[in-house]
């Protein structure tokens, strides 16, 4: 029997939010098909693929990282570098500096570090808290009223904070909102739903709904994703056709596979390899899964996954 | 004069002021002259929201006036009155716009006049997050300064933003109390019109916040009164204008609370008397359906979940409550908003003080609660609560529940001043924090007097307590219009749903219909939503297609249908938090039953662990089904097969459990006694022929019941 070739038809598609302003602008969801199914239907606005840096500078960071932005002295220099990596379609500036657990930096500071970093680039930024819910709810708000017609994604709101964070960035400063919830569909579709009824127009939402790095539970987030996007292409469910963003880095740059030096766990080989390694296979399983977009860390990380993305759509 | 006519009288009155003001006004600067308000994008906001025209200069005012007096008809119905209010307040947008021509500053300190698109940015976001509850707007002048500056000060405690118009700003002055944006009192203007600068705060927050299209009426008169949660504060003697401007409140939704009963005819809701000044600030709270957030609990010692698990022991205790030895009590009424004073904390009898170290004592405490959407039936969940919360203040230990409580506050937080009183803050705040949604007023009453304890605890809280239990036990599937679905467990089963009925509870056994009911109602957007039963498939197994079109969305297409009373015929799916399994025994046409505890071994050759890897993971396994403890002994266990005279085995620890009810539903349907000592336990057979052999001597009905398969 001759192949007959059935292409999977779905009436409802992944609602499109754009971030960013001017040439570099970027548009995330819109596709109407499986992740990377271009076979079924176009995939007009391909996975797109941010840089991760963070108030805190370099002197954390792995030997390639470091030198990739070499001489690069002010936040605002390193994030220009960051925006024109190979495959980098965003920027995405973590303020974990203001933990109160950690740093603990005034607000003011890490709003002059988000507006020195916005001014710096022409490609559209995201922006991430610190995620200590109370900081963020008054660091978020200051962000999103200082990158006033930036239109930046400002990651988080979460259960806790999204009406602080959701009114602020999504209703009173017109930016983007990230709707985080911890890999469950159910949290994500509440988190969707409280946020919509708050007022934010569901184009302005783009849903984090949590991540892991391979081999910590990442069964979890991949089931997530799966269902999510089920739910809303099948089922045409219109509070989960929010696009969906993860942030890769912030997890698999964190785990021993990542952290052991090559010293400790001689029989593991190259620690900068491992860690590249981890973040590749995590976001290129995230986009398998649905994914809209991954943020990653590594510069290698950042080409080999805007080439695989290149190469299947 | 009628109420209609004060207000026809005032528009006029206010029309014609500001058609000579916008007249002089082009006299003076010829009609070309901008006119705008400072720092906004919105133009003249309020007739921009109403309209969708921004009036830019002279000449389009006077043109914006002719649609003014379109609104101000005079037929004498309640529209009229709510759209010549809009005209006045549109007027003295005009009015006050004038004002601003040329880059004057009419306004100097204290009072700010226009308020800028920043200072809305800025306040928008915790007045839609509930930091700020409310905003009132304060007219005229108090009786005395000292009443006008207490009334603003209640406000200000509560985190309400006050906006003060008119005389109430001198008494401010006079008494030299703060105000400024930075306080959040905010004097706008001496005269009224000044009023319409918080319209314009209100309107642009519909503008800004709530995406409302300029020139949508009826979208913005929505937003305002849905979510702005403004109301007026209006001191006599009232003027006709005054009163004009109050209906333009009234139309935006913000009821007016006013101290003048002359020629004002109370509307209910909207227009409220209340002739005492210092009570203002409950009344408009309660007409607006503010709710102030309780951050701090009003206690000596710390309130916090890290408590729950203290034990104080017999000699660190200072004195205790013990419901075992003495009569004692923890009870929830709902009662009607008139009887309930907020926060009214009352101990009726001795405080602890007078009680001897180590001495057991009599306590019962009612939380008297009432609301718009309090219900009866949340009463039990209320008070399930009270012993997490008791638990969470340090220094007191708290176990059981209904009549049978033990209290015991530790002689550490007695000496830190920790009395009985403080139970009550603790039980007023958390019942209004954690059921906000449907409590609005609270107060609780503590009893320390013997016979007042006896007194409730049998004349009060028993009969409450019998009737509730009346209530479980007499609802039926057929007697309520609806089920509920749960879906809490799907983090870890993604696509199980349990339907929850009055006779079939979640199979975890702690998700019974009445609470399903109270987290729908309590968490709309929750783990439990309402599914209507209204169109029957097959009644013998209960299947209905709103059943299954819930089953279908709730499980994202996984599951297409179930049955809620069979167990080979589209069986509930299991999560795998299920206290029990039942599975279906073919030698005897029967069900074994083993519970989570149960370790042994089963006649069907596996243990519960065995049985459960058949059963959980949200799939349909005829013959197998997961279901709480409390579901045995229901007329509907799996009723489509013949009921509960198919169980023929359990362990015999589970059997003790549910033996009185099981024995009862047994008689009522069958007419067997003593069914319970009919099935067999791991005592009697582990294996299938002994067990047979001990049904077939007890003569067990599932024997000569048709095979299930």
């Amino acid at each position: 029997m001759p192949f007959n070739r059935k292409p999977q038809k779905f009436n409802a598609a992944i609602k499109t939010v754009e971030i960013g302003s001017g040439d570099k602008t970027v548009t995330l969801g819109g596709e109407n098909v499986l992740p990377f199914y271009s076979f079924d239907g176009e995939i007009k606005n391909g996975p797109k693929v941010g840089v991760e840096i963070t108030d805190l500078g370099l002197d954390h960071e792995i030997a390639g990282v470091k030198a990739y932005y070499e001489g690069a002295a002010t936040i605002g220099e390193i994030a220009k570098k960051a925006s024109e990596m190979e495959g980098a379609d965003f920027v995405c500036l973590r303020l974990i500096g203001g933990d109160p657990n950690g740093e603990n930096k005034p607000v003011e500071d890490l709003v002059a570090v988000a507006k020195e970093v916005a001014d710096a680039i022409d490609t559209p930024l995201v922006v991430e808290g610190c995620k200590n819910v109370e900081k963020d709810s008054e660091l978020l708000n200051k962000v999103a009223e200082a990158l006033q017609g930036k239109n930046v994604l400002v990651m988080s709101a979460r259960e806790e904070n999204y009406k602080a964070v959701g009114a602020a960035a999504g209703l009173a400063y017109n930016q983007k909102v990230g709707a985080e919830s911890a890999v469950d569909i159910n949290l994500a579709k509440q988190l969707n739903v409280v946020m919509t009824q708050l007022g934010v127009k569901p184009e302005s939402i783009v849903m984090n709904v949590g991540s892991a790095a391979v081999g910590y539970g990442y069964e979890y987030v991949v089931s997530t994703l799966d269902r999510i996007k089920a739910a809303a292409l099948s089922q045409d469910d219109k509070m989960l056709q929010m696009p969906i963003i993860t942030p890769v880095a912030s997890e698999t740059w964190s785990v021993k596979e990542a952290m052991a030096t090559e010293e400790d766990s001689p029989e593991w080989g190259n620690q900068e390899v491992r860690g590249i390694s981890m973040e590749i296979q995590t976001a290129a399983a995230s986009l398998a899964a649905g994914s809209d977009a991954v943020i990653l860390k590594h510069p290698q990380s950042v080409a080999t996954i805007s080439k695989m993305i290149k190469e299947l759509i | 004069m009628t109420l209609f006519e004060r207000v026809f009288s005032g528009n006029d009155a206010v029309y014609g002021l500001t058609e000579a003001a916008v007249d002089a006004a082009i006299a003076a600067n010829g009609e070309d002259k901008a006119v705008s308000f400072p720092d906004t994008a919105y133009a003249l906001p309020c007739y921009y929201a109403v309209t969708g025209v921004k009036v830019t200069n002279l000449k389009e005012m006077k043109e914006a006036l002719g649609v003014v007096k379109s609104l101000m008809t005079r037929e004498n119905q309640l529209n009229d009155v709510f759209m010549s209010g809009v005209a006045t307040a549109l007027c003295a947008e005009f009015i006050e716009a004038i004002k601003y021509i040329d880059g004057a500053k009419p306004y100097t300190e204290p009072c700010y006049g226009h308020l800028s698109d920043a200072i809305i940015r800025e306040l928008g976001v915790p007045l839609v997050t509930g930091d700020i509850p409310g905003v009132a707007v304060i007219l005229g002048s108090a009786p005395t300064a000292q009443e006008g500056v207490d009334l603003v000060k209640s406000y200000q405690a509560q985190g309400i933003l006050v906006t003060l118009v008119g005389g109430i700003i001198d008494q401010c002055q006079e008494l030299g109390y703060k105000t400024g944006a930075n306080v959040r009192v905010i004097p706008l203007g001496k005269d009224v019109t000044a009023v319409i600068h918080v319209v314009s705060v209100a309107i642009r927050a519909a503008l800004i916040f709530g995406n409302v299209t300029a020139g949508d009426a009826g979208a913005l008169m929505t937003y305002t009164k849905d979510r702005v949660p403004a109301f007026v504060n209006a001191f006599g003697p009232l003027d006709d204008v005054i009163v004009a401007c109050g209906a333009g409140a009234i139309a935006l939704g913000f009821p007016v609370v006013t101290d003048d009963d002359k020629d004002v005819p109370a509307i209910p809701k909207s227009l409220i008397i209340q002739k005492e000044i210092a009570k203002f600030n409950p009344t408009s709270l309660e007409a607006r359906d503010i709710k102030i957030k309780i951050t701090n609990i009003d206690i000596p010692v710390a309130f916090a979940s890290a408590f729950e698990g203290e034990i104080i022991r017999r000699g660190d205790m200072q004195i205790e409550f013990d419901g075992s030895r003495v009569d004692c009590c923890e009870l929830v009424q709902t009662k009607d908003a008139s009887e309930v004073e907020d926060h009214k904390i009352e101990v009726i009898g001795p405080e602890i003080d007078a009680f001897e170290v180590g001495t057991k004592h009599s306590i019962a405490y009612v939380v008297e609660v009432a609301g718009k959407n309090m219900q009866a039936d949340f009463e039990p969940v209320f008070e399930r609560k009270f012993h997490s919360y008791l638990n969470c203040i340090e220094g007191v230990m708290h176990t059981g529940q209904r009549d049978m409580i033990r209290v015991r506050i530790s002689k550490d937080a007695f000496n830190a001043g920790f009395r009985a009183k403080h139970i009550g803050e603790v039980l007023y705040a958390q019942v209004k924090n954690e059921f906000e949604a449907v409590v609005d007023k609270c107060q609780v009453k503590i009893y320390t007097n013997p016979e007042d304890c006896t007194r409730i605890r049998h004349e009060v809280a028993t009969p409450v307590f019998e009737k509730r239990d009346e209530r479980l036990s007499t609802m039926t599937d057929e007697s309520v219009p609806v089920y509920y679905s749960c879906i809490m467990c799907q983090a870890f089963s993604p696509s199980h749903v349990c339907v929850v009925t009055p006779e079939r509870l979640g199979l975890c056994g702690a998700v019974s219909w009445l609470d399903a009911k109270a987290t729908n109602e309590l968490d709309p957007n929750g783990p439990c939503q309402v599914i209507t039963k209204e169109r029957v498939i097959d009644e013998r197994i209960g299947e209905y297609e709103d059943v299954n079109e819930a089953v279908r969305k709730f499980s994202q297409g996984a599951l297409d249908d179930v049955s809620l009373y069979s167990i080979m015929e589209k069986p509930m799916t299991s999560c795998g938090c299920f206290e029990c399994i039942c599975g279906i025994e073919p030698f005897s046409n029967g069900v074994c039953i083993a519970n989570r505890e149960y370790a042994g071994m089963t006649p069907l050759g596996m243990t519960f662990s065995e049985l459960a890897s058949m059963t959980g993971g949200g799939v349909q396994t005829p013959g197998f089904m997961g279901h709480g403890k409390h579901f045995i002994a229901s007329k509907k266990f799996m009723k489509a097969e013949g009921g509960v005279a198919r169980i023929v085995w359990m362990p015999k620890e589970l059997k003790d459990q549910v033996a009185d009810r099981l024995n009862e539903t047994a008689k009522e349907l069958y007419g067997i006694e003593n069914f319970a000592d009919m099935i067999g336990d791991e005592t009697i057979a582990e294996d299938p022929e002994t067990l047979v052999a001990f049904l077939t001597e007890k003569g067990h009905p599932a024997l000569g019941m048709d095979p299930m398969m």
